[in-house]
């Protein structure tokens, strides 16, 4: 007996590679969208700080904009953004 | 003082000869001349009031002893039908000549009552004829013999018969349809005339309706049923009301009136008021007969609506004048039940006449009350099938014109679009009118079919996480599902539940359609490339959060698929930076081709089944064990889906859990036909949903309370359902799950009964006894 695979269509879950499951801004998971967004991923990406921290884009440009000072919520220190 | 008592003796002797009913006796010689001669001396004795009463005792007595027993002497049992005509008639006949023998002595009594001026009544009535006629009346009866029927029925119905066979005599036939009798000396013209004789007599004594009329009744009666069933059978689209109340107007009435006016089409004044009555009792017979029989015919003019709209309209209009609305809830209720509600009928099928009865009665019955009682067996029936969401769910979503509920679901949606340019025309707008039509005040749309289906159910949560399963299966199940037909499903959904509700819905169509983008986009990817050469290989890319929670299964893939897979995600992860993928392996489907002996077997089948079959190619012969171990799969199940591959004929358990692959001249006898094989797979592939059902997710949830009830159950041994309902709001509110309706709780209580876990008993939950 021979078996040739001719295709093979498999199904997998997508995830964001971070350090955390949840955004620490908006408590969603970050493969969910933030409470702004309808659509996860593409449409609510990600973003790294300078110092590793990573939160919904949506959420962290949201709370920059809100504080006086351009600090990362989790840990304080100047946010820069990492273009990892 | 002699001679006075001879003048009153003479005197005396005079008014018996002028009333020989003082001797009972009837006929007298008595000329007018000498009557009026008679009454003079009465009155100038001053008794005429005396004679007068003593006259009417001795007629009452005269008709208590002799008239009666004498007219029923007549009523015997008999068997022949002329035998008891001629005796009825011979009754009759007597009884009217012995009354007309009275008449000479009513007219004188009349006369002297003239002289008493005293106004009295006479039997009841003014008039002495009159009170006769009453006596006469009240005296037959008070002395009806119990068979008196059997003669009266008999003579009717012989004379029915002849009626009814005069206009259609069949002259082919030997014997006259009519009497019985051979044509030569058929009877029915002397029949005929003797019952217009009989007749005209008994309606002269005012006896035709206290005699024969329930005879009479009975016969059209009967006749009204026969009609009635004749013309309603099958067809439910025709209104038959006006044909009806023609037929009664015009061909029954006729002929009662030709009986009651011995041949006359034309009825005398006192005999029209007789008939009109006669007619509302026949009116209300017919509505009853004919609504009875639409009420034993209602499941099926209920399945047939609205095509049957006519019959439904026809017993609407007859519950008005009839009171069999109660029947009409009973009988319907029992049919839904006898026909229904049982495990030989599909859900599907349980749902379209529950569809069809919901619509059907609320013609019916637009207040709803009829609906309500009826339906709710069915509706508890319902709510405790496994499959209803889902039968529900799909064929709110099927193709086409069949599905009952998907045209629900479009006109819902056109009756918003028609709401929202109302509302934009608000100036226009005037406060109902009183006598608004109370269907359209009763208000939200929330009384409509689909919420009345969901109610069933409880919640509208659970209902819309059983769509999100099913669409998950269907999107697995067939990776190139039409989504843009989805998503116009979806926004008639949103329409109806709500946006959010439906949210993760859109999510998934979308991972579906990005999916085949990814695809393309990666099988250009150069490295990929080259592994694709060997063969393509695809994925389905999920959004994990917003997918029903997978049945959680192990399957460890054949290494070469495993690196397929792994280099598939270095390019995603290449594709979209800082994302990668969890694979599910036991979900997809593989297209592979075998080739055994002379034959090739083109097949799509799971992942699993390509696993297996693909170790069998490496190594002919496995132990269940060595298959557990390197498939990391459990043996129950390998045993169960091992089946697929023996079914077609390809492995064989050689003994106890030892598997063999059929080798090739082996397996060309074995071979199922290829076509015959593809719809084998097709029902493998669709019996299981992937995804756990709502009811196992749910009830995952409400595991939280098990913990609480068991304690609750140990310290007070048995609790009713509403007490636990109660209880567990007080305490365990702050559990995850949060919410659990009292409905949710006897579902979720009934399945621990069915487990053994708890026992109900009159009503009251307890813990088992160990
Ligand atoms: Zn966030
Ligand atoms: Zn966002
Ligand atoms: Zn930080």
């Amino acid at each position: 007996m021979k078996v040739t695979v001719k295709s093979w269509t498999g199904v997998a879950t997508w995830r964001w590679i971070a350090n955390d499951d949840n955004c620490g801004i908006c408590r969603m998971p970050f493969d969910s969208c933030c409470p702004d967004c309808k659509l996860p991923g593409d449409d609510c990406p990600l973003v790294w700080g300078a110092c590793s921290h990573c939160f919904h884009i949506h959420c962290i440009v949201k709370w920059l904009h809100s504080q006086p000072q351009q600090q990362c919520p989790m840990c304080r220190q100047d946010w820069k953004f990492n273009n990892k | 003082m002699s001679q006075k008592s001879d003048e009153l003796k003479i005197y005396w002797k005079k008014i018996k000869y002028a009333f020989p009913i003082l001797n009972n006796t009837l006929p007298t010689e008595c000329t007018d001349q000498e009557y009026e001669e008679i009454t003079q001396i009465i009155v100038g004795l001053g008794i005429q009031v005396k004679i007068r009463d003593l006259v009417l005792v001795h007629v009452e007595k005269y008709l208590r002893v002799y008239v009666a027993p004498s007219f029923w002497s007549k009523f015997t049992k008999v068997e022949e039908d002329i035998k008891a005509f001629q005796l009825f008639k011979s009754a009759v006949n007597d009884l009217y000549d012995s009354v007309n023998q009275f008449s000479d002595m009513l007219r004188r009594l009349k006369h002297l009552n003239n002289e008493c001026c005293d106004n009295r009544p006479i039997f009841g009535e003014k008039d002495v004829i009159l009170g006769f006629k009453q006596l006469l009346r009240a005296t037959l009866l008070s002395q009806l013999p119990t068979t008196y029927y059997i003669i009266i029925n008999h003579f009717y119905e012989l004379s029915f018969n002849v009626f009814d066979n005069m206009k259609s005599s069949d002259m082919d036939e030997d014997i006259c349809l009519g009497c019985w009798n051979e044509y030569s000396e058929c009877n029915c013209a002397y029949i005929v005339k003797v019952f217009y004789d009989t007749n005209k007599k008994l309606v002269e004594l005012q006896l035709l309706e206290r005699l024969a009329g329930q005879v009479l009744t009975n016969f059209i009666q009967k006749k009204i049923e026969v009609h009635i069933r004749k013309i309603c059978t099958g067809a439910f689209d025709v209104s038959h009301m006006s044909h009806l109340e023609d037929w009664l107007d015009t061909t029954v009435m006729t002929w009662l009136t030709r009986i009651y006016s011995a041949g006359s089409s034309q009825a005398p004044p006192g005999i029209k008021y007789a008939i009109t009555k006669f007619k509302q009792k026949l009116s209300f017979f017919l509505y009853q007969t004919y609504t009875k029989l639409r009420i034993d015919q209602l499941f099926n003019i209920i399945i047939e609506y609205p095509d049957s709209q006519p019959a439904i309209d026809d017993i609407k209009t007859c519950l008005e004048s009839t009171n069999l609305c109660p029947l009409l809830c009973k009988k319907l209720q029992t049919a839904l039940e006898t026909r229904l509600l049982h495990p030989g009928v599909n859900t599907p099928d349980i749902l379209t006449a529950y569809i069809s009865t919901i619509r059907a009665l609320r013609h019916l019955d637009p207040s709803g009350i009829i609906l309500e009682t009826v339906t709710k067996p069915v509706r508890n029936y319902l709510r405790n099938r496994e499959d209803t969401v889902r039968s529900v769910v799909s064929s709110l979503t099927e193709e086409g014109t069949g599905s009952e509920l998907a045209e629900e679901l479009a006109k819902f949606a056109a009756e918003n679009d028609e709401d929202n340019e109302k509302e934009e025309a608000w100036d226009d707008w005037y406060p109902d009118p009183v006598d608004a039509d109370p269907r359209r005040a009763q208000g939200p749309k929330g009384s409509d079919i689909i919420s009345m289906l969901v109610n069933v159910y409880g919640s509208k949560e659970l209902f819309v996480n059983e769509y999100r399963t099913l669409l998950a299966d269907r999107l697995l199940a067939q990776g190139d599902i039409n989504t843009e037909k989805e998503i116009r499903y979806l926004e008639l959904l949103k329409l109806r539940f709500g946006e959010s509700q439906l949210h993760f819905c859109e999510v998934m169509l979308k991972d579906i359609s990005d999916s085949k983008r990814i695809n393309t986009l990666i099988s250009q990817d150069k490295n990929f490339a080259e592994m694709n050469a060997k063969f393509s290989s695809n994925a389905m890319i999920l959004s994990a959060q917003f997918w029903p929670p997978f049945k959680d299964e192990s399957l460890e893939l054949p290494e070469e698929i495993k690196q397929h897979l792994a280099e598939y995600t270095k390019a995603y992860e290449g594709l979209k930076g800082n994302r990668t993928l969890s694979w599910k392996p036991h979900l997809g489907n593989v297209n592979i081709e075998i080739e055994i002996g002379e034959k090739k077997l083109d097949l799509t089948v799971s992942p699993f089944n390509a696993t297996l079959i693909m170790h069998f190619q490496n190594k002919p012969e496995w132990l269940l064990e060595e298959l557990h171990d390197i498939m990391k799969v459990p043996m129950t199940v390998l045993r169960r889906k091992i089946t697929y591959w023996q079914s077609l004929g390809l492995i064989t358990e050689k003994s106890s859990d030892y598997y063999v692959l059929v080798d090739g001249s082996e397996a060309n006898k074995a071979n199922v036909p290829s076509n015959q094989v593809q719809e084998m797979i097709c029902e493998d592939e669709e019996t299981e949903s992937v995804m756990a059902s709502a009811h196992d997710q749910r009830e995952g949830e409400l595991q939280v309370f098990w913990s609480y009830i068991v304690g609750m159950l140990t310290n007070l041994d048995s609790l009713p359902l509403e007490r636990i309902h109660q209880m567990l709001k007080m305490f365990a509110s702050q559990a995850p799950g949060t919410e659990c309706s009292l409905n949710e709780l006897r579902q979720f209580l009934d399945t621990k009964v069915r487990t053994h876990q708890l026992v109900l008993q009159g009503g009251m939950y307890k813990l088992p006894k160990l």
